[in-house]
């Protein structure tokens, strides 16, 4: 219980990540454009992955580190494309506000997409995600975060 | 109008999936490294969209300020944290804590550049997603069970 009450805080922690990264993407992009900011935030990102990779090895001890070691040849090449979604993202998002939407409409909508998304996902177990069954209390929960947040979107 | 809508949503999805993917990465290689993959294979693909569009002109690079880059060093911890919890918390609950986590502290960040207080329905708005999160750590089910053997 404890432990899980730890992923829950981390999870919450990197909402908050996620707010200041797009805090500080957002002022490159007004200095750029959306494409050039989002090229830049992941060049830089990727520098500062690789800073933490090296620490944490540094950290870890030797033997901890061949523990951890998993056959990694053996993993599908789709495991290492997180990026291109997550980066076509920048993409389809300029291409939405650029459209009819306004920007907050077009987060609210995201938020949406995530959303069901996570409970899709979570039912079929896509990309091998353990599968949960969605309850009730699920949709409650959904409700009152997407409410919460429309309220906060729109609510300035 | 539709179309955008359509779009909009689309990209949710989008985002979610490159959690998922992270996130089984990450129970593979540990959380930095699938952090790593993911900044260098989207720097690659936005580099041959930009490629493509040929839009590289930036006006006036000089006048960028230094905090603009910290875009950056954020999203690589983001990505860290998101794709560790992802596995354990399944798709739905990591989606949901995330976004709670972004919506109160994008009204905090709003609140520190703007120097005024935030409006009654955003504070309302923090209130009603606290609440969600509260609602998610009740359990489940026992209460029915409990029901079910009277």
């Amino acid at each position: 219980m404890i432990d899980r009450l730890k992923d829950w805080l981390l999870a919450i922690a990197g909402g908050v990540l996620l707010a200041l990264m797009i805090e500080y993407n957002s002022l490159l992009a007004k200095h750029t454009t959306p494409y050039i900011a989002s090229w830049v935030a992941h060049g830089m990102g990727a520098i500062v992955a690789l800073a933490l990779v090296f620490l944490t090895m540094m950290l870890l001890s030797r033997k901890q580190i061949k523990n951890n070691v998993t056959n990694t040849s053996k993993l599908p090449l789709w495991f290492y494309m997180g990026g291109i979604p997550g980066a076509f993202t920048v993409v389809l998002a300029a291409i939405a506000i650029n459209g009819s939407l306004s920007l907050s409409e077009a987060i609210a909508l995201m938020l949406v997409g995530q959303i069901i998304f996570g409970m899709i996902s979570d039912h079929f177990g896509l990309f091998l995600v353990l599968k949960r069954r969605i309850v009730l209390k699920d949709f409650l929960v959904v409700t009152c975060v997407l409410a919460g947040s429309a309220m906060i979107i729109f609510g300035r | 109008m539709i179309l955008f809508i359509f779009l909009a949503l689309l990209n949710g999805m989008l985002i979610g999936s490159s959690r998922a993917i992270n996130g089984q990465l990450s129970a593979k290689i540990g959380p930095f490294k699938a952090s790593l993959w993911n900044h260098i294979i989207g720097f690659l693909f936005l580099t041959l969209i930009l490629v493509i569009m040929g839009q590289w002109q930036v006006d006036n690079p000089s006048e960028i300020p230094f905090s603009a880059y910290l875009g950056g060093f954020f999203g690589a911890l983001f990505v860290a944290v998101s794709s560790y919890v992802f596995p354990r918390l399944g798709a739905m609950n990591a989606a949901i804590l995330v976004i709670s986590g972004q919506m109160i502290s994008a009204v905090f960040i709003d609140w520190q550049n703007t120097g005024s207080i935030p409006s009654l329905l955003r504070c309302l708005g923090v209130i009603v997603v606290l609440l969600g999160i509260y609602i998610s750590r009740l359990p489940s089910t026992p209460k029915n069970k409990e029901v079910a053997n009277d």
